[in-house]
């Protein structure tokens, strides 16, 4: 650098100090940002980058001007169609971080200047600026926040129409219906809407038949404006004939009468016409959804498999309606996986009523996703029984539980859990062992890892319990913990096997897809993370099963920095959020296609966080590559 | 030392000139020659500027001069050089070496030209076979909806809402000027000016014209 290209680097840092990020940032990443920049000019009209130049090979930074930003295509991905960009703003973050076109056009509003640095320069700007870094991923975070809400717009829709449209009115009452009669002074009207917090006041004969109504809307017009007196009856500002449905009309009819009529509140009676209560837009849409009490009660309360089999249904609805609810991944697959222990619990409970299994210590466990509290809607069962005879006869002991684990594994059937196709069920004689057996079993697995040991690790160590008897089962993981953390042959065995299947990442496109152009989320997608996590909780011995918790309580022990841990978590999330949606939308069962998404359908937004899970995805991999050098 | 040299020592002040300068200046001369008929988005421009005690080039000496490379429609921070005159032989050499062959943008060529050539002459013995292009001409011609008649760069840089960070410095003139430029290069291709000769000739017609007008 001459003195020269250091005055003009210095003149333009100056500049970049009066915005954000810059003005947070060290001198050395600035002086080097200010290096590399240059400065380019574009006349009022011109198209400054588009989708169709590709890959961005520059970031800008406005420095004199305006742009206009607007979305390409008619998928909107943002929040915003066009938004117009000054001095100090930046762009194409998203595009540029992935390496991927951009999805909007930027053109030059009027003449504009603009600082452009090189995109390579960009990416090492965000490795030695931690003020830069996290302006970045923020920036990107926000993408991800507004790929949700358009998530929950889709299955709002979804859920207001499959569970509020046949309802039928009279169960969406809740109150008493409210009235006064036509000869009411209005003040005395106006005062119980106050005491009582409702929208609206009908007016009902001695019969209790409507004969009109009064909104808070049509108190401005008809009652503050002309200074109308409260001394007198409420019928002459009511709105007389109001809207009236039967109980028995649906939710649907109300909608169509509230849309046709362009009324916010319905009055809804029985078949004598008398008044039963109101109903209002709102109660339409909102309140007619399956609570998680509602389920947890009708589980817990079930007397037979029927009535479960029922609650399975609805827990299916709630997951649907809990995704148009904006809930994330996370949540969403915790409740559903508690719901499945509710229900799988009160099986137990239902036919160990049948069976009599007194004098045995035994606990329930589930392998596999359910054990890490991350099923999905199409999960199978994976199940088995750790026991302790006690002092009954051992033999007769594993009779008497198979003959119960079959009724179960039925049961579970029967309320959508199919039978698992690889037999890993507790009838199974060979997952139905004494503590001692198993330690047998995962230790013959840890001292020869062949392919088939591995994967049974894979499974059978993402155990936890369903039912009964926690100690048992604590021992046997405290027990697996050691054994495993001794063994660096194995944990290398494994990470050799995790690492077996790559990131569907593309060189040229964006993503390698399969031959029926998709791409499998689970199996190159969620598993990735769930691998690794699984290796990083056996040799630091944490105790849970779940790998979000795995990766939070192993990363941290090992001293990974908390953002890039939260990156990775995002990453996973996004992942089984789109699993979850593809399955969800696809199938409302069990479905070859479950699990696999096309990425030309994704829309422009979801793609590019995909590719940045996978990313993730990647870079996980490559701590364990390091680690194991492998 | 090669027989054109040779040709050129005796009483000729280059023949003053130390070895290592001389071989300098062989070697810009036998650089290519850039086509006039390069578009802009494949040449490299050159923004000369002077800075001087005064403007009276009769008694006035040159203090420094700076440049700035613009390439491919870019300023780059790294592509630019300013030095004093304290040892102008090697100054202007290395100002040489800086433009290379490049087509140079300079701002009232009347003034800034003819004090570097002199300098050319009297330090180094020879005038550089330059490409000249006088923003000064070449700026009315194109933003004649701003101003239709040359004025100062002060003007200019009001026009077009251009800012540096020190004026009257060889180099933060320079690099007003090579704003405006990027700017010029920017209407130019939007009219249909593409090449390097279509803006030279530009800037000379220009100036012809305003020469008829004035005489």
């Amino acid at each position: 650098m001459t003195t020269a290209a250091q005055v003009l680097a210095g003149a333009s840092t100056d500049f970049l100090k009066r915005y954000s990020p810059f003005d947070q940032m060290q001198p050395e990443a600035l002086e080097f940002l200010g290096e590399r920049l240059l400065l380019s000019h574009f006349a009022k009209g011109s198209a400054i980058l588009s989708p169709e130049m590709g890959q961005p090979r520059h970031f800008f930074i406005i420095q004199r001007g305006k742009v206009q930003a607007s979305q390409a295509g008619n998928v909107a991905v943002t929040e915003y169609a066009t938004m117009t960009l000054s001095p100090g703003e930046c762009f194409p973050i998203g595009a540029i971080s992935a390496g991927r076109a951009s999805t909007n056009n930027y053109v030059a509003l009027e003449d504009t200047f603009c600082y452009q640095l090189p995109a390579r320069d960009f990416m090492e700007l965000m490795r030695i600026s931690p003020e830069f870094h996290v302006f970045c991923t923020q920036y990107i975070a926000s993408l991800l926040n507004q790929s949700r809400q358009q998530l929950q717009t889709t299955f709002s829709q979804r859920a207001a129409e499959q569970q509020t449209m046949t309802t039928p009115l009279g169960a969406l009452i809740k109150h008493e219906p409210i009235c006064v009669t036509p000869d009411t002074p209005l003040r005395k009207a106006l005062e119980t809407m106050a005491e009582q917090r409702i929208g609206c006041m009908v007016i009902a004969d001695e019969a209790l038949k409507p004969v009109g109504i009064l909104t808070q809307s049509d108190l401005l017009p008809r009652v503050v404006l002309p200074e109308f007196d409260l001394s007198r009856p409420i019928s002459e500002v009511m709105t007389s004939k109001p809207h009236v449905l039967s109980a028995t009309a649906t939710a649907y009819d109300a909608a169509l009468e509230m849309a046709t009529h362009a009324v916010r509140h319905l009055l809804v009676v029985d078949s004598m016409d008398r008044l039963k209560g109101v109903v209002s837009e709102r109660d339409l849409f909102t309140l007619q959804r399956i609570g998680l009490r509602q389920i947890r009660a009708s589980i817990e309360g079930a007397e037979d498999i029927d009535s479960l089999q029922r609650a399975s249904q609805d827990i299916r609805q709630l997951a649907l309606n809990l995704i148009a609810q904006g809930i994330g991944a996370e949540q969403l697959t915790h409740f559903i996986s508690a719901l499945n222990d509710a229900l799988t619990r009160r099986i137990i409970i239902l036919e160990l009523d049948r069976h009599d299994l007194a004098g045995i210590a035994f606990s329930w466990v589930a392998f596999g996703s359910e054990g890490r509290h991350e099923q999905t809607l199409s999960t199978d069962q994976d199940n088995g029984i750790i026991y302790d005879p006690k002092d009954s006869n051992k033999d007769e002991a594993k009779t008497r539980l198979l003959a119960f684990a079959k009724d179960v594994n039925k049961a579970l059937d029967a309320c959508g859990f199919p039978l698992c196709k690889g037999n890993i069920m507790a009838s199974n004689p060979d997952l139905c062992l004494t503590r001692e057996e198993w330690e047998r079993r995962f230790g013959a697995w840890i001292r020869q890892p062949d392919p088939q040991a591995l994967l049974n690790a894979s499974i059978f160590f993402d155990f936890r319990v369903l039912y009964g008897n926690e100690k048992i089962a604590d021992e046997l993981r405290r027990w697996l913990n050691n054994a495993a953390k001794g063994n660096s042959a194995f944990l290398r065995m494994m990470a050799h096997n995790a690492l077996q299947v790559a990131p569907p990442l593309g060189r040229i496109r964006d993503f390698v897809v399969e031959d029926d152009g998709m791409i499998d989320l689970k199996k190159s997608g969620a598993r990735l993370f769930v691998d690794v996590a699984r290796i990083f909780a056996l040799r630091s011995e944490v105790e849970s099963s779940s790998t979000v918790q795995r990766l939070r309580q192993a990363g941290q022990k090992s001293g990974m920095p908390a953002d890039e841990l939260d990156a990775m978590i995002e990453g996973f999330h996004f992942i089984q959020l789109l699993r979850l949606r593809s399955q969800h939308l696809e199938t409302e069962h069990d479905a070859p296609g479950d699990n696999k998404v096309h990425p030309d359908r994704l829309n422009e937004l979801d793609r590019r966080i995909l590719k940045e899970a996978f990313r993730q995805a990647r870079k996980l991999q490559l701590r364990l590559k390091l680690d194991y050098q492998l | 030392m090669n027989w054109l040299t040779k040709m050129f020592s005796g009483d000729h002040p280059a023949a003053n000139l130390p070895e290592a300068l001389r071989e300098r200046v062989e070697q810009w001369r036998a650089l290519e020659e850039p086509s006039l008929d390069s578009s802009h988005s494949d040449t490299r421009y050159c923004i000369v500027n002077t800075e001087a005690t005064g403007m009276d080039l009769s008694k006035d000496r040159l203090l420094a001069v700076a440049g700035i490379g613009v390439e491919k429609g870019l300023i780059a921070h790294r592509d630019a050089l300013e030095i004093g005159f304290d040892s102008p032989a090697e100054a202007l050499v290395q100002m040489l070496e800086f433009i290379g062959k490049s087509p140079v943008i300079i701002f009232n060529a009347e003034f800034n030209r003819t004090a570097l050539m002199a300098a050319f002459e009297m330090h180094l013995g020879f005038e550089p076979d330059i490409e000249w292009i006088d923003a000064y001409w070449l700026l009315p011609s194109l933003f004649n909806d701003k101003h239709d008649r040359p004025v100062r760069l002060a003007d200019w840089m009001k026009a077009m809402g251009v800012e540096t960070f020190q004026r009257h410095r060889a180099l933060g003139d320079a690099y007003a000027i090579a704003k405006l430029f990027l700017a010029a290069q920017s209407r130019a291709s939007q009219r249909g000016y593409r090449t390097v000769r279509s803006i030279v000739d530009l800037a000379i017609s220009r100036k012809r014209l305003q020469r008829s007008i004035s005489s």
